[in-house]
């Protein structure tokens, strides 16, 4: 196994093509639930949960399933693909699902908090762009490559959103022009956290 | 919206002005925010949007009583993920290097927030006239939106604006060069704005400003 090749894998997907600052993925969770530290950082573990899993379920199905039963019924190992997208968020909605059982058995105040946003994980763009992502980068076509890209990508999720947080929490104490609340600072920032995260260009590859 | 008495057309111009599904109720932002950094993206994107934001919507509200509540977000989803299949091929097959460019954002109109929205606020409660009206009235606006950030973003990035095909006459090349070529050349241009700080900055900047307007009129009213 080549720990090197993991390792670059992982901060090129946390830091350099970080999933939300540079590849514009999970923008709705981004702006939605970064008002306090504790949710964003909650959403990043639950995000973080579910991309993980996803993303190797989806290499399975793909690499497993649908080349197995292409070659076996159509003797072609490629018949199958089409079903990708609908296989890959049938995947993603019982994942999500699953997370949602959990946090509300035993973690009632943050499922209470999430509100509709936990669901709306199913339609969060990161995670079926990770997927989509491993499906067609070549490095990541190895089942170990998968699951590192996929836990990377959740990982620099989570800081994105962490950090987006903190800032918001201290713009509550600035004096921002009206037609900017909201979703116009937001994005703003984002936009400079986006030049910060342009810095790690070079790393990796 | 879907309990308001109005016409249909009213439904098809909320679509664009009042209710514009990036600018004004800011779903569907990441094709937004990816795809914008020229006008070529833009408009594919728009089309395979408004095509996929129309069939979802016509089959929703055909089937509306056979859907059961408790399993629609899954039919819905189904539905989309079907026609994003069918379009991604489509776009393939006829304007395949914007295809190409596209990348992953073509399958991930599946999980915009704005079509599944649609489906549920409107598709599974109307009549099929009203759901079309809505469908043809959020992906037009849904374009404009994206026609504006592409328009933004290219002219200060690249001085051109592309076109996914050559159209004779007006741009033979596929491209109109809009800022002198010395502009580009020269290193004048904004490469920041083809970039992915560019496409926050300008979407905050757009998102201050219809707001701006929208104070304006509904105080001048």
């Amino acid at each position: 196994m080549d720990f090197g090749l993991l390792i670059t894998i992982f901060i090129g997907v946390a830091l350099v093509n970080n999933l939300v600052l540079a590849g514009f993925l999970g923008i709705c969770p981004f702006l939605g639930v970064s008002r306090k530290v504790d949710m964003a950082f909650g959403m990043g573990c639950a995000v973080t949960f579910v991309i993980t899993v996803s993303g190797v379920v989806t290499w399975l199905i793909v690499h497993g399933l649908f080349n197995w039963v292409g070659t076996a019924v159509f003797e072609n190992a490629g018949a199958l693909y089409f079903l990708k997208y609908v296989a890959f968020i049938m995947v993603i909605a019982s994942m999500v699902q699953l997370v949602e059982m959990y946090l509300k058995k035993f973690f009632p105040p943050l499922y209470e908090a999430f509100g509709v946003f936990l669901p709306l994980i199913t339609t969060n763009c990161a995670i079926l762009g990770a997927c989509l992502y491993i499906d067609m980068k070549p490095e990541t076509q190895n089942l170990i490559n998968a699951a590192t890209y996929a836990f990377g990508g959740g990982v620099g999720f989570t800081l994105a959103i962490t950090i987006m947080a903190g800032i918001r929490e201290h713009i509550n104490f600035s004096d921002v022009p009206k037609p900017l609340q909201g979703a116009g600072i937001t994005m703003l920032v984002a936009g400079i956290l986006s030049l910060a995260f342009m810095g790690f260009t070079g790393i990796g590859k | 919206m879907a309990d308001e008495n109005g016409s249909n057309l009213k439904q098809f111009t909320d679509g664009i002005v009042n209710n514009n599904p990036v600018l004004v109720q800011l779903l569907g932002m990441c094709p937004m925010l990816a795809i914008t950094n020229s006008v070529a993206n833009a408009l594919v994107m728009g089309a395979a949007a408004t095509f996929v934001v129309v069939m979802s919507n016509t089959i929703t509200s055909l089937l509306r009583n056979l859907i059961k509540p408790h399993v629609r977000i899954l039919i819905f989803t189904l539905t989309i993920a079907t026609f994003v299949t069918i379009a991604d091929f489509l776009l393939k097959a006829f304007v395949y290097d914007v295809a190409m460019k596209l990348g992953p954002f073509i399958p991930l109109i599946i999980v915009n927030c704005m079509i599944i929205c649609r489906a549920e606020v409107v598709a599974i409660r109307n009549g099929l006239a009203r759901s079309l009206a809505d469908a043809f009235g959020i992906g037009i606006g849904f374009t404009f939106a994206l026609l504006i950030l592409g328009v933004i973003r290219e002219l200060l990035g690249a001085g051109t604006w592309t076109f996914p095909f050559p159209i004779p006459g007006i741009a033979p090349e596929g491209f109109i060069q809009i800022m002198p070529s010395s502009f580009a050349d020269n290193g004048h241009n904004w490469v920041i704005m083809v970039l992915p700080p560019g496409a926050f900055l300008t979407l905050g900047v757009v998102i201050g400003v219809v707001n701006w307007i929208r104070s304006k009129s509904e105080g001048g009213a």
